[in-house]
């Protein structure tokens, strides 16, 4: 045991947490690009919402955390649905749908920091788990690690929701063509919304959970959304296998990169888009079956 | 201005495809009139207004790279700023060893142009809606590399006044500046215009209409993309050593995601057009800086807004976006 634990597992370990952070966000992202067609530029600022809602409602205690997370879900379900009806006049016109969220996500921004301020804000994670464990020579947060296990109960979740359940067929059957789906009597509209509220209640949720690792401040809901966007890219749109590895792998990059050739992550990242890019060239990137 | 791209191609210099009900010397003295008054306007209105109309010429510039893009070529970009950013740096790098205007001007297009011959590579594998999301991911990722290692850090760098011509004193006087914009804007504007009177542009638009086509006629249509995203990339690095005569001033910040929507709602709102992507642009800066200054703030909001109404706007929708996100023809 001794021996595993290095300055780079630790770092790695880390790296997990980030990157388990990142697929819960991206995974709504990737579901809702691959079901609805939607690249939405809020999806950034819904992880941002769930943060402020954090910092907001967080006391310390347990009973903060579970109302805090109990608002995301239902702040989610509103903002993925709200999202939906905007962008539902704007079908078949994927520019302006990315104008028309660009626009929400601009206002949202603007007015979270008249109501917020200007400055970061710090988000402590309940009292239970704010100290930190020795491991080895180190210590390493309590939150983190718990963060991890509500990571991985996440991962096992959505896996058994997309891959295992009738829900997950509808909607990979949708993701796969839209056309045949419809034909089979399946309603494309209502699951292309619940999708979004979803999507939309995974990132907010992700928001209040992550608030302690990437606390809320202005220029977070951009920061967010490239990330994601880079996870879905990589990943694949629409595939949830995918962007499991590619948010594991963000996250080794943007903890484990930075830490062995500094300053070098953006350009891993940007290398990394290009070999995937590369690879599968054009086709295997249509957004959705065209 | 029911733009479905004809395969005849009609527009040989004259602008019949837009302004067909306009008499011909209606438009140029329209034209005329508007050159004029922005020759003026440093002796009509106050300092203030001076520096946001530099602002907004210097995101004019930008916002025809955008449509070179998006009106010709058929991709929407969405990290143009990137571009500006890296020639604003070379024009500030430049700075220290000349300040000759013109000079910086020719550094930061070739820088721009490089950078965007570099990361093109890239992006010009992607079309439609994946095309703006890798060019939104290169401009965050030089926004992040500038912030790492471009000189200055975050905190960016400042460039001492330029000159305009060898002799001449520094321009400190937001007039002569705004001045000096005007002019590297219509040399550039000029420069611009005969490029989409070129059969590259024709061929552009053919590939925004329908690009196997042009590759059945002999067309390799991914060199001529990674072409035209390099000259635009060279029109945003120009964009930049602009920038760097107004403001004097570069920080990674002017990468952020914010200044390349501008330019790409601008060019939207200009659809198909360069006049009106500049006007697209002096538009939108108004809405952000002016109007927001007389509500008291929330320029984001205002430009939200501005978005919003772009999207639900019935609008011309462009011969190349029809057929590039390949859903609905209007």
């Amino acid at each position: 045991m001794g021996g595993l634990v290095t300055p780079y597992t630790i770092t790695a370990l880390d790296g997990v947490a980030y990157g388990l952070l990142l697929f819960t966000i991206a995974a709504g992202l990737t579901l809702i690009v691959g079901v609805a067609g939607v690249f939405s530029m809020a999806h950034g600022t819904l992880y941002l919402a769930g943060a402020y809602l954090a910092w907001h409602l967080a006391d310390g205690g347990w009973t903060g955390l579970a109302l805090a997370l109990a608002a995301a879900v239902v702040v989610g379900v509103l903002g993925g649905a709200g999202l939906a009806a905007a962008v539902r006049p704007l079908t078949d016109r994927p520019l302006d749908q990315v104008l028309a969220t660009l626009g929400i996500a601009y206002i949202a921004a603007d007015q979270f920091s008249a109501v917020f301020g200007a400055e970061p804000r710090s988000v402590d994670p309940p009292r239970a788990v704010a100290g930190s464990i020795s491991l080895g020579d180190y210590q390493y947060p309590i939150y983190r690690l718990l963060f991890i296990a509500i990571g991985l109960a996440v991962v096992a979740a959505l896996f058994w929701l997309v891959e295992r359940s009738r829900v997950g067929a509808v909607v990979r059957a949708v993701v796969a063509d839209p056309g045949m789906a419809a034909a089979t009597g399946l309603r494309i509209g209502i699951v292309r919304t619940s999708v979004l509220a979803g999507g939309g209640a995974l990132a907010v949720t992700a928001g209040v959970l992550g608030a302690p690792v990437i606390g809320p401040a202005p220029g977070v809901d951009t920061t967010i959304l490239v990330y994601s966007l880079i996870v879905c890219v990589v990943g694949g749109l629409g595939s949830i296998r995918g962007a499991l590895l590619a948010a594991l792998g963000v996250g080794q990059i943007l903890t484990l990169g930075v830490a062995i050739v500094p300053g070098a992550a953006a350009f891993i990242l940007a290398a990394a888009m290009l070999a995937v890019l590369t690879v599968r060239h054009r086709t295997a990137l249509p957004g959705r079956p065209s | 201005m029911t733009t479905t791209l004809t395969p005849t191609p009609v527009p040989t210099g004259t602008s019949t495809r837009r302004c067909g009900r306009l008499p011909s010397w209606g438009l140029s003295a329209v034209g005329a009139l508007g050159l004029a008054a922005a020759g003026a306007l440093p002796w009509l209105v106050n300092a203030y207004v001076i520096s946001l109309a530099a602002t907004a010429l210097v995101m004019a510039v930008l916002a025809m790279s955008a449509q070179l893009l998006v009106g010709w070529a058929g991709l929407a970009p969405l990290g143009q700023a990137a571009y500006l950013v890296v020639g604003a740096y070379t024009a500030a790098s430049i700075a220290t060893a000349t300040s000759l205007g013109p000079l910086q001007l020719l550094a930061a297009t070739a820088a721009g142009a490089v950078a965007a011959a570099v990361t093109g590579l890239l992006a010009v594998r992607a079309r439609g809606t994946t095309f703006l999301m890798v060019t939104f991911g290169l401009g965050e990722l030089v926004h992040a590399a500038a912030n790492q290692w471009a000189p200055g850090g975050s905190e960016g760098v400042h460039a001492p006044p330029v000159v305009a011509l060898p002799g001449l004193p520094p321009m400190v006087r937001p007039g002569w500046v705004y001045l000096y914009v005007l002019a590297c804007t219509l040399v550039i504007g000029v420069a611009v215009a005969i490029l989409v009177r070129t059969r590259f542009a024709l061929l552009l638009r053919g590939i925004a209409a329908h690009e196997p086509r042009v590759q059945a006629a002999g067309h390799h249509t991914g060199w001529m993309l990674l072409a035209a995203y390099t000259l635009a990339g060279g029109i945003a690095g120009a964009a930049g050593a602009l920038a760097i005569a107004v403001t004097r001033y570069v920080s990674p910040a002017d990468a952020a995601m914010g200044i390349s929507a501008l330019a790409l709602a601008a060019a939207l709102i200009g659809s198909g057009s360069m006049t009106g992507a500049c006007a697209g642009a002096i538009l939108l800066v108004a809405a952000r800086d002016w109007a927001s200054g007389l509500l008291g703030g929330h320029g984001p909001t205002l430009l939200g807004l501005a978005f919003l109404l772009l999207a639900y706007l019935p609008r011309h929708r462009l011969a190349g976006l029809t057929t590039r996100f390949p859903r609905r023809r209007t």
